[in-house]
């Protein structure tokens, strides 16, 4: 294993800075995808409805989704249908109906559609004005804005060294932007659970950034390409243990947590590029910042 | 040979501790027989002494393990056809002309001789196994989130608006309620209405109906709650609020309230006027034909009689009475006190100055709750096991890897034991926030067990110290990261912080430092 590592630093201290284009020129696309996407939309995201304000409705019953659909189009706003079932059997338990419309117009019209009353023992409602999800929208956006002012703070006041706190820093927005590029792409309408996933997302990332700076400004003794190779066993372990469960977790409730599932897609996009952020990204720019330092 | 630190002695007891926070002592797992859950107002269930909370043991000596044991008995007893799944139903076609079948009753701790035409009209459930209460996104509820119309209202004015609301909810019996006022980062102030199990029918209604209190005399009303027509109303004073009397009715308890209210000087003119046109009761002659009838949101609440001497008199002095049941004197004594408390806020409060908006409401069916949870226990299941691949993949030891796992899952069971012991109810951000926490915590294990095998030269305990400065720095930053979420979305995302904030201080303050001792325990 010894010289098969000697070759891989030595590749790596000859390419660290070139490696550095792969994520510029990420950052770049992501940029431009935003920027277009935030001209198409006039968001950074597709909104679901409770963030929209709106009314979901589960009716646990066997009913044909596309069949649903025909039938409640023109009569609700904006419908989408979706279905919940059971992992093992695949049989089908519930559906979730989602409109824009409110909860009294969308009772009345699923019960006359569905010719029968709907009481706690055969559905759920949750309906959210329009102006309260607005409300709920504008102070996630300001918690996450928060939370990533506080972090950043709690980084500087950590290292006191400019270049090593701006690279954890810029290496947890990357991983934010690339996920919300990645979410966009995915088509996935993001609800309040969703935004809560990204605020998650803030603490992952720097989990192994911080560990990494650490280990390179604080151990002393070993040499840096030993320092960064240790960081990178501990924090890739930590990563893929994340990356790993929130993927079998992600796997089990898909079928029936509409909530869990946003949660879980948005961490693991996340975790995967937490990887690329760490280890490309913010291992080129502390060598980098280590060797003009220290000759 | 390990040695357990004071650090280790501390995970254990804390683990013990909410083990028994947890499941209760002794365990409720071990407990026999089934729950009720809720018996209907006035039905002559209650009448009778059942009460929710009360844990059937045993009927007509038969005893009673599960909810079907006691479906098969009620049946056999009551009904021809089915009865709907946990209820037994009292509805007039399930009821037997006429006849009044004696049941026995064994509760835990009474014994109760319940005679009816029809079933006990009460809900029934297997007893809870665990005292963690889950969320209503998990177990069924109703949730509405309501603020003043075109409205801005002070902190003072919520204050008084959940008041109102509480006394209205009970006025209509609908229990297991929790009314709190919640405000957001942007300063808006809401009133969140909790309602645990079945959502009330006309919830919508109840919450919108502005409490008004009025007191008719046949198709005219009198006097209405609130300061203009109520001056006054006498309270905590025993010389004009009192119980009145108590009395024992068919093994039950019964206690008679009565307090005086002063009318203002209009409304005891009113009042003058419209008895002056009455007659007098044929049947009790010294009231008058008509009783004044007092309604809440247009609901009748009590029927006073008018003493035929108050006729065409200008009376600013009213007394209202009415009265309580109860199990036992002392049961009925405080219903009897709480039933005059509420309808003396009624009174004084009078109805909303405002209207009020439901801004979110939320009725969630209990049906799926149960296979809800079994489905989070697995996803958690699998997320350990998935962690644990990973881990003996890494290390290939086997003492590291299961002190990291179990390290990990006491995180879980104490995060689950102060949830349990500040009477969290867990949604599914909570658990969403578990999830976090015990992500962040196998991390930090993960940064432990790394330092502790770096280089020699330096001694286990400085290796250590060393993974606790980047804990620390990781716990700051999660921390503060947390704290807006407490407020933002109207505290209906404070479920994530919660468990989170709770998970990773247990984490810095608990496990890290036991694992630190357990790892060292192992290296040395």
């Amino acid at each position: 294993m010894e010289p098969e590592q000697e070759i891989k630093k030595n590749w790596h201290d000859k390419y660290y800075k070139i490696l550095l284009i792969i994520p510029a020129i990420l950052i770049i696309f992501s940029f431009v995808y935003m920027i277009n996407f935030y001209n198409q939309h006039g968001d950074f995201i597709k909104k679901d409805i409770s963030l929209t304000g709106g009314t979901s409705v589960t009716l646990y019953e066997k009913l044909d989704v596309f069949e649903l659909k025909q039938g409640l189009q023109d009569k609700l706003q904006d419908v989408n249908i979706r279905e919940i079932y059971d992992l093992i059997s695949k049989e089908q338990k519930a559906v979730i109906i989602e409109t824009k419309s409110d909860g009294e117009t969308t009772k009345q019209i699923l019960q006359e559609y569905l010719s029968y009353e709907l009481t706690d023992e055969n559905s759920s409602f949750e309906f959210t004005g329009s102006s309260l999800s607005q409300g709920f929208y504008k102070q996630l956006l300001i918690a996450i804005l928060i939370a990533f002012v506080a972090m950043g703070l709690v980084i500087f006041i950590i290292f006191r060294t400019f270049v090593p706190s701006i690279a954890v820093i810029a290496a947890a927005f990357t991983d934010i932007l690339m996920t919300l590029v990645v979410v966009n792409i995915l088509g996935i309408e993001v609800s309040t659970a969703g935004l809560v996933a990204f605020l998650m997302l803030i603490g992952y990332s720097v989990d192994t950034d911080i560990l990494l700076t650490s280990r390179v400004l604080k151990r002393e003794g070993d040499s840096l390409n030993k320092k960064i190779f240790d960081s990178f066993k501990t924090g890739m372990t930590m990563t893929l243990t994340a990356l790993f469960s929130v993927l079998v977790a992600l796997f089990i409730v898909k079928s029936f947590s509409s909530v869990l599932a946003q949660i879980f897609t948005i961490l693991a996009i996340g975790l995967g590029f937490d990887i690329f952020n760490t280890w490309i990204t913010n291992v080129s720019i502390i060598k980098w910042y280590m060797k003009k330092k220290h000759g | 040979m390990a040695k357990l630190t004071f650090r280790i002695w501390i995970l254990i007891i804390v683990l013990i501790l909410s083990l028994i926070s947890i499941f209760g002592l002794p365990p409720s797992f071990l407990e026999k027989g089934i729950l009720i859950t809720s018996v209907e107002q006035n039905s002559s269930a209650f009448e009778q002494g059942l009460r929710q909370g009360q844990i059937i043991t045993a009927i007509d000596g038969k005893s009673v393990e599960t909810i079907d044991d006691f479906s098969k008995i009620i049946q056999e007893k009551y009904l021809s056809g089915g009865s709907p799944e946990g209820t037994a139903g009292g509805s007039p076609e399930s009821s037997l002309g006429g006849k009044e079948i004696k049941t026995i009753i064994q509760t835990k701790n009474s014994q109760i001789i319940f005679f009816s035409k029809q079933a006990p009209e009460i809900t029934i459930s297997n007893i809870p196994k665990t005292k963690l209460k889950a969320g209503l996104d998990l177990s069924g509820g109703a949730r509405a989130l309501v603020q003043a119309q075109d409205k801005k209202l002070s902190a003072e004015e919520i204050n008084d608006l959940v008041a109102i609301t509480n006394n209205r909810f009970n006025v209509y019996g609908i229990s297991d309620i929790k009314v709190s006022p919640v405000s957001d980062l942007s300063g808006d102030r809401f009133m969140l209405i909790e309602i645990a199990g079945a959502t009330p029918k006309d919830l919508k209604q109840l919450i919108e109906q502005q409490g008004k209190f009025e007191a008719k005399i046949g198709n005219e009303t009198v006097f209405i709650g609130g300061e203009r027509d109520v001056a006054s109303v006498c309270r905590n004073d025993a010389t004009c609020a009192a119980i009145t009397a108590c009395d024992g009715v068919n093994g039950e308890s019964v206690c008679n309230f009565q307090f005086s209210i002063y009318l203002s000087e209009s409304a005891a003119e009113k009042h003058a006027d419209v008895t002056k046109k009455l007659g007098i009761n044929e049947s009790a002659p010294e009231y008058l034909s008509k009783p004044l009838d007092l309604y809440v949101d247009d609901k009748l609440v009590d029927t006073l009689l008018i003493s035929k001497d108050l006729q065409g008199r200008v009376t600013t002095q009213i007394s209202i009475s009415g009265s309580g049941f109860g199990e036992t004197q002392e049961d009925a004594y405080s219903i009897a006190k709480e039933n005059m408390n509420k309808l003396q806020t009624i009174l004084i409060t009078g109805s909303l100055p405002y209207k009020l908006e439901i801004v979110k409401l939320d009725a969630i069916s209990p049906v799926l709750g149960e296979q809800f949870i079994k489905i989070i226990l697995l996803a958690g299941l699998g997320a350990l096991l998935a962690v644990a691949i990973v881990i003996f993949i890494r290390y290939r030891k086997f003492k590291e890897s299961m002190a990291l796992l179990l390290t990990s899952f006491s995180e879980i069971i104490i995060i689950l034991g102060i949830a349990s012991m500040i009477d969290w109810n867990l949604d599914l951000l909570s658990i969403a926030g578990i999830l976090a926490t015990v992500g962040t915590g196998i991390d930090q294990q993960i940064i432990i067990l790394d330092e502790s095998k770096q280089r020699a030269s330096l001694s286990v305990k400085e290796k250590l110290k060393r993974a606790f400065t980047i804990i620390l720095s990781a716990y700051f930053t999660a921390l503060v990261s947390l704290l807006p979420l407490l407020w933002a979305g109207a505290g209906l995302l404070k479920g994530f912080a919660i468990t989170t904030i709770i998970g990773i201080t247990i984490g810095i303050l608990i496990t890290r430092p036991a694992f630190t001792d357990i790892v060292k325990n192992i290296e040395e």
